[in-house]
């Protein structure tokens, strides 16, 4: 094994690729939006692209969170990797700028009238949907995430320093009431960013719904990069192959949620048939849209179904890497069905989308490799560590 | 580590043959005590109730009881949720703790398995009651017939005969093939006839070969694994019964998921309120020991949030969607005539488990109980809200009325606790409480893994 | 009166290491006949005593699938051919309805060919079985464990296998008679 396979080097060598392609995507898509002059378009890739991305931070800390509650051996396995993932919500701030620039191209309850008008009906929509209480609410949701981010990973890397066994029992003191902050943000940044593209529909499961596409996407990840980096001390004693058997095995489980919650959605709105629900899935089901539908019915569902009941691929981790990034990429199908139905009747895929899939996730790549590097890949000093590792073998 | 964390769920100094004979005494040695026939007395009595409600039933048609336009859905609604949801419980201690390898459970699966069935049996009752013409039950299912008719499987009623009745069986299932060692571990020890016979029979011959294992555990893992989606989609298609319709406060998409977690919250508080006085009674806490409770009440409090989040997201969507009848809906629970339950319910519900946060709580037996029975009954009332504040405002005010149950309604309903009792004090006669083949496979581990 | 004829002979052991230690010996000296008894289930036992493979998950996945497919097709059968109703607008084939009770025929066939195939591949019920003979295998439910080498194996010899079985250091070696 060459030094040139540490996980370190390898994350640093792939510093550089990523930035490249995030800004030069990035200049590509700016440009486009000037000189094709079709801005709208730029902040409909762009939301789907950040929409897209945004799962992998936040299905990071969530996933973390879980781990530090119930403990379990897949845990350690991906959690120094969930904590780098949960430090890259500055640049997830940043990103969200050009979101704030075009809010008025993407959302019709910021047109003139609108406010007036909803308040007729539904006054509190109307508070609810104005830019003000918007702002404020995006500025909370990233201090929240900023702020579990940087505990959670404070205390691991003291711990590690320390071995202090104090800093375990604070980060399972936060993550229980992080993992209800979590939920409480990601709900409603969904809601606010996503949902009210159509300010007249609404379903309240919406956001159970995001956060199984955020922990299913996360996972789908950090099971890819583990396996990377499960050949290499100390992460080699975690990663054995009954480790990404309990992996995959949540994985096949996200998969599962998350055709339960879309189908009991789709169900309970279809069954009631009212005008003001079911155009959503009008749009989405019934026209040109509904070959995307039926492809994620397929790749989403019954393909990860039958691969993921395999015992013998969840154990074989080069295996599961490769499904793992087929189903990313599934990931980033479901999302863009949901996000981009709401402006094309007809399923159309623009350069733009491509771009700002691109550039958003060249730099995020980026920013997770930079704070992936520098830390032992597994938190040595954890309580619980002894046992996981006597276990996984 | 916190206490908890390192509290054991196997007291030590136990060895195969202690934990065999010490579950098994209560079956085959232990005298009946005062305790159980007092207990057994009251449920039987109880029971009695039942029959007399139901016959009384069917002489007179559910015109005996409150329901009338515009509430259709009275008490057989409301308790068929009720118990149907404390049955989950069971199945999910022990197929998906099962599947998670948390040993934890091995102790509580049995009689939790049991809870189930009988809940299920209890909730089973109640939309035959409802029927009016129980005895046409039949009806809800496809049969070949002289008026070539079908169920309308567009119903979520007809979802629901489906849902429940192979959840009636499976869990019987799982509980049964769970039982098969034990059953030979109580047919080797039973002293009379009558015992050997019995278990004999039960048993089916099971003489723990080795072969047999690995196909039995086999079995288990895979009834485990159909099991729990099982159980979730079982109380989704409950929720289905309510939000398939158009009614406010009963069409909103969030209702399966939050109709599973509560169901989960009320079947723990269920497992508490019974595994805390039958370790006490039968001394089973080297078995049920704290790890146990504390654990499930932290679960309870897990699924309290989320059921939490339901309410939260049903309030939200009543305001943000606009909607007047929504809004209406909202308004009436929080200050219409039945507001005393609906602040009652987030009493139960979601203030008062708060108290779970703490560690000293959680090891406080009598306060554990007090909060599960608090939380059964909250389950209840969130029950009775959803069913009757839904329906008693109709969309227009000349259809708008009252419910109020009457005591055929009570009768049935504490008529279905006798039901459920009886056949716990059955079960804790005649059938092994705990998993002795599990205990026994635990004991091997404390004993080759602790160092 | 003829003697009962042998069908193995029956070693007990005090734990489940020396069961499953005894076991690898037995295959080892060359025999292939022979079955473990235990109170509780204990890893690498059955491919001790030879048994490597159960068809069962196959078995359940084939009847789960053949739930499914009943399920739907009952339904589609039903509310297409044979009893079309218009019921509130909805599609004959309203298949999004149909869900949920495919579903749980899937679950239900799953789950009955599982527990059904399980007791059918391990032949029980079996009211009657010669191990039972043996005075002490009530134990095998306790707390006592227990190897049988069947006399159809080919390298069965009654005192041959008598002697490498007392050769293992059981409690006791009993003869197990039809």
């Amino acid at each position: 094994m060459s030094v040139s396979d540490l996980p370190d080097v390898q994350l640093e060598q792939a510093q550089k690729p990523a930035l490249i392609v995030g800004v030069g995507a990035a200049v590509l898509l700016v440009a486009m939006a000037f000189v094709g002059a079709d801005r709208d378009q730029f902040f409909r890739s762009y939301l789907f692209g950040y929409v897209f991305w945004l799962a992998f931070p936040l299905g990071s800390l969530a996933l973390l969170m879980l781990h530090h509650l119930t403990g379990g051996g897949w845990g350690f396995v991906i959690r120094r990797l969930c904590e780098a993932g949960a430090r890259t919500f500055a640049l997830m701030a940043v990103l969200f700028l050009p979101l704030a620039v075009g809010i008025s191209r993407l959302y019709p309850w910021t047109r003139a009238g609108w406010a007036a008008e909803a308040a007729k009906h539904a006054p509190f929509k109307a508070t609810y949907l104005s830019q003000p209480f918007f702002f404020t609410r995006a500025v909370i949701y990233f201090v929240v995430w900023i702020g579990l981010g940087y505990l959670l990973s404070k205390w691991s890397m003291e711990e590690d320093q320390t071995g202090d066994p104090g800093m375990h029992n604070r980060m399972e003191a936060l993550s229980a009431p992080g993992l209800i902050l979590y939920g409480l943000t990601a709900t409603f940044a969904v809601i606010d960013w996503v949902m009210s593209v159509d300010p007249d529909w609404m379903s309240t499961m919406y956001g159970l719904i995001f956060v199984v596409v955020h922990v299913f996407t996360a996972m789908a990840f950090l099971i890819f990069m583990a396996s990377r980096f499960a050949d290499h001390e100390p992460l080699a004693k975690v990663a054995t192959p009954s480790r990404f058997h309990d992996l995959g095995t949540l994985l096949f489980a996200f998969t599962m949620l998350w055709a339960y919650l879309a189908f009991s959605q789709f169900l309970i709105i279809w069954a009631g048939n009212l005008k003001a629900e079911i155009t959503w899935y009008v749009h989405r089901g019934l026209g040109e849209w509904s070959w995307v539908a039926g492809l994620l019915l397929l790749f989403h569902f019954f393909v990860p179904f039958f691969i993921l009941l395999n015992r013998p691929i969840k154990r074989r981790k080069q295996l599961m890497a490769k499904v793992a990034l087929v189903l990313i990429v599934v990931s980033a199908l479901d999302v863009f069905w949901i996000v981009t139905p709401s402006f094309f009747p007809a399923p159309t895929i623009h350069l733009t989308d491509v771009l700002a899939v691109a550039a958003i996730g060249g730099l995020w790549l980026w920013a997770f490799a930079k704070q992936a590097q520098g830390r032992p890949l597994v938190p040595l000093h954890d309580p619980r560590m002894e046992e996981a590792v006597e276990h996984g073998a | 580590m916190s206490a908890e964390h390192s509290a054991p769920i196997i007291e030590p100094g136990q060895t195969f043959a202690t934990v065999t004979d010490r579950i098994s005494a209560i079956v085959l040695t232990q005298k009946t005590g005062r305790g159980w026939w007092l207990g057994f007395g009251i449920a039987f009595s109880l029971l009695m109730l039942f029959n007399l409600a139901i016959t009384w039933l069917f002489a007179w048609g559910v015109g005996i009881w409150g329901i009338n336009v515009p509430v259709g859905w009275g008490f057989a609604i409301i308790n068929f949720v009720w118990w149907v949801g404390i049955g989950h419980a069971g199945t999910l201690i022990s197929a998906i703790l099962l599947l998670l390898r948390q040993k934890w459970r091995t102790s509580i699966n049995r009689f939790a398995e049991a809870m189930t069935i009988f809940a299920v049996a209890c909730a089973g009752t109640f939309p035959l009651l409802h029927m009016g013409r129980p005895w046409l039950f039949y009806w809800l299912t496809p049969y070949p017939n002289t008026m070539f008719t079908w169920p309308q499987f567009r119903s979520p009623l007809v979802w629901d005969v489906f849902a429940v009745s192979t959840y009636a069986t499976v869990s019987l299932l799982f509980w049964f093939v769970g039982m098969i060692p034990d059953l030979a571990t109580l047919r080797d020890r039973a002293r009379n006839l009558i015992g050997q016979k019995f278990y004999g029979f039960l048993a089916m011959g099971w003489r723990g070969s080795a072969v047999h294992w690995h196909r039995y555990e086999t079995a288990s893992l895979l009834l485990a694994g159909l099991a729990t989606p099982l159980v979730l989609s079982v109380h989704t298609v409950v929720s289905f019964d309510f939000a398939i319709g158009i009614i406010p406060g009963w069409h909103t998409t969030i209702f399966p998921p939050y109709f599973v977690a509560g169901a989960i919250y009320s079947g723990f508080a269920m497992v508490m309120t019974l595994s805390i006085p039958l370790r006490k009674y039968y001394k089973l806490e080297d078995f049920v020991t704290m790890r146990h409770l504390d654990n499930m009440a932290k679960v309870m409090l897990a699924t309290g949030l989320i059921v939490a989040y339901g309410y939260m997201m049903e309030t939200f969507s009543a305001f943000y969607s606009g909607d007047l009848y929504e809004r209406f809906m909202v308004l009436n629970r929080w200050t219409g005539p039945y507001w005393p339950f609906y602040w009652s319910l987030i009493a139960c519900n979601i203030v008062i488990p708060q108290v779970l946060w703490s560690r000293k709580a959680r090891s406080n037996v009598s306060l554990l109980f007090v909060i599960s029975l608090v939380v059964n009954t909250g389950m209840w009332l969130e029950r009775f809200i959803i069913v009757v504040t839904s329906l008693h405002r109709d969309f227009l005010p000349s259809a708008w009325g009252m419910y109020w149950p009457t005591r055929w309604d009570i009768f049935t309903y504490v008529g279905t606790l006798g039901l459920f009792f009886t056949l716990f004090f059955l079960f804790i006669r005649f059938l092994p409480v705990i998993a002795i083949s599990e205990m026994r496979g635990l004991v091997k581990e404390e004993a080759g893994g602790s160092k | 009166m003829s003697r009962p004829k042998l069908y193995g002979l029956m070693a007990e052991f005090d734990s489940p290491d020396a069961l499953l230690a005894a076991a690898h010996k037995a295959t080892a000296a060359g025999y292939r006949r022979m079955d473990a008894y235990s109170p509780m289930p204990i890893e690498e036992l059955a491919e001790a005593v030879g048994f490597h493979h159960t068809s069962l998950p196959l078995v359940v996945l084939c009847g789960g699938i053949l739930g499914g497919i009943t399920g739907f097709g009952m339904q589609y059968y039903g509310s297409v051919f044979t009893f079309s109703q218009n019921v509130a607008g909805k599609p004959l084939n309203s298949w999004p309805a149909f869900i949920p009770i495919t579903f749980e025929l899937t679950v239900l066939f799953a789950a009955l060919t599982c527990v059904f195939g399980m007791l059918a591949m391990n032949g029980l019920p079996t009211p009657y079985h010669p191990v039972f003979n043996v005075p002490n295998f009530a134990l095998a439910s306790r707390d006592k464990f227990f190897l049988c080498i069947k006399a159809r194996d080919p390298k069965f010899d009654a005192r041959a296998t008598r002697e490498f079985l007392e050769g293992l250091g059981p409690v006791e070696v009993s003869n197990v008679e039809t």
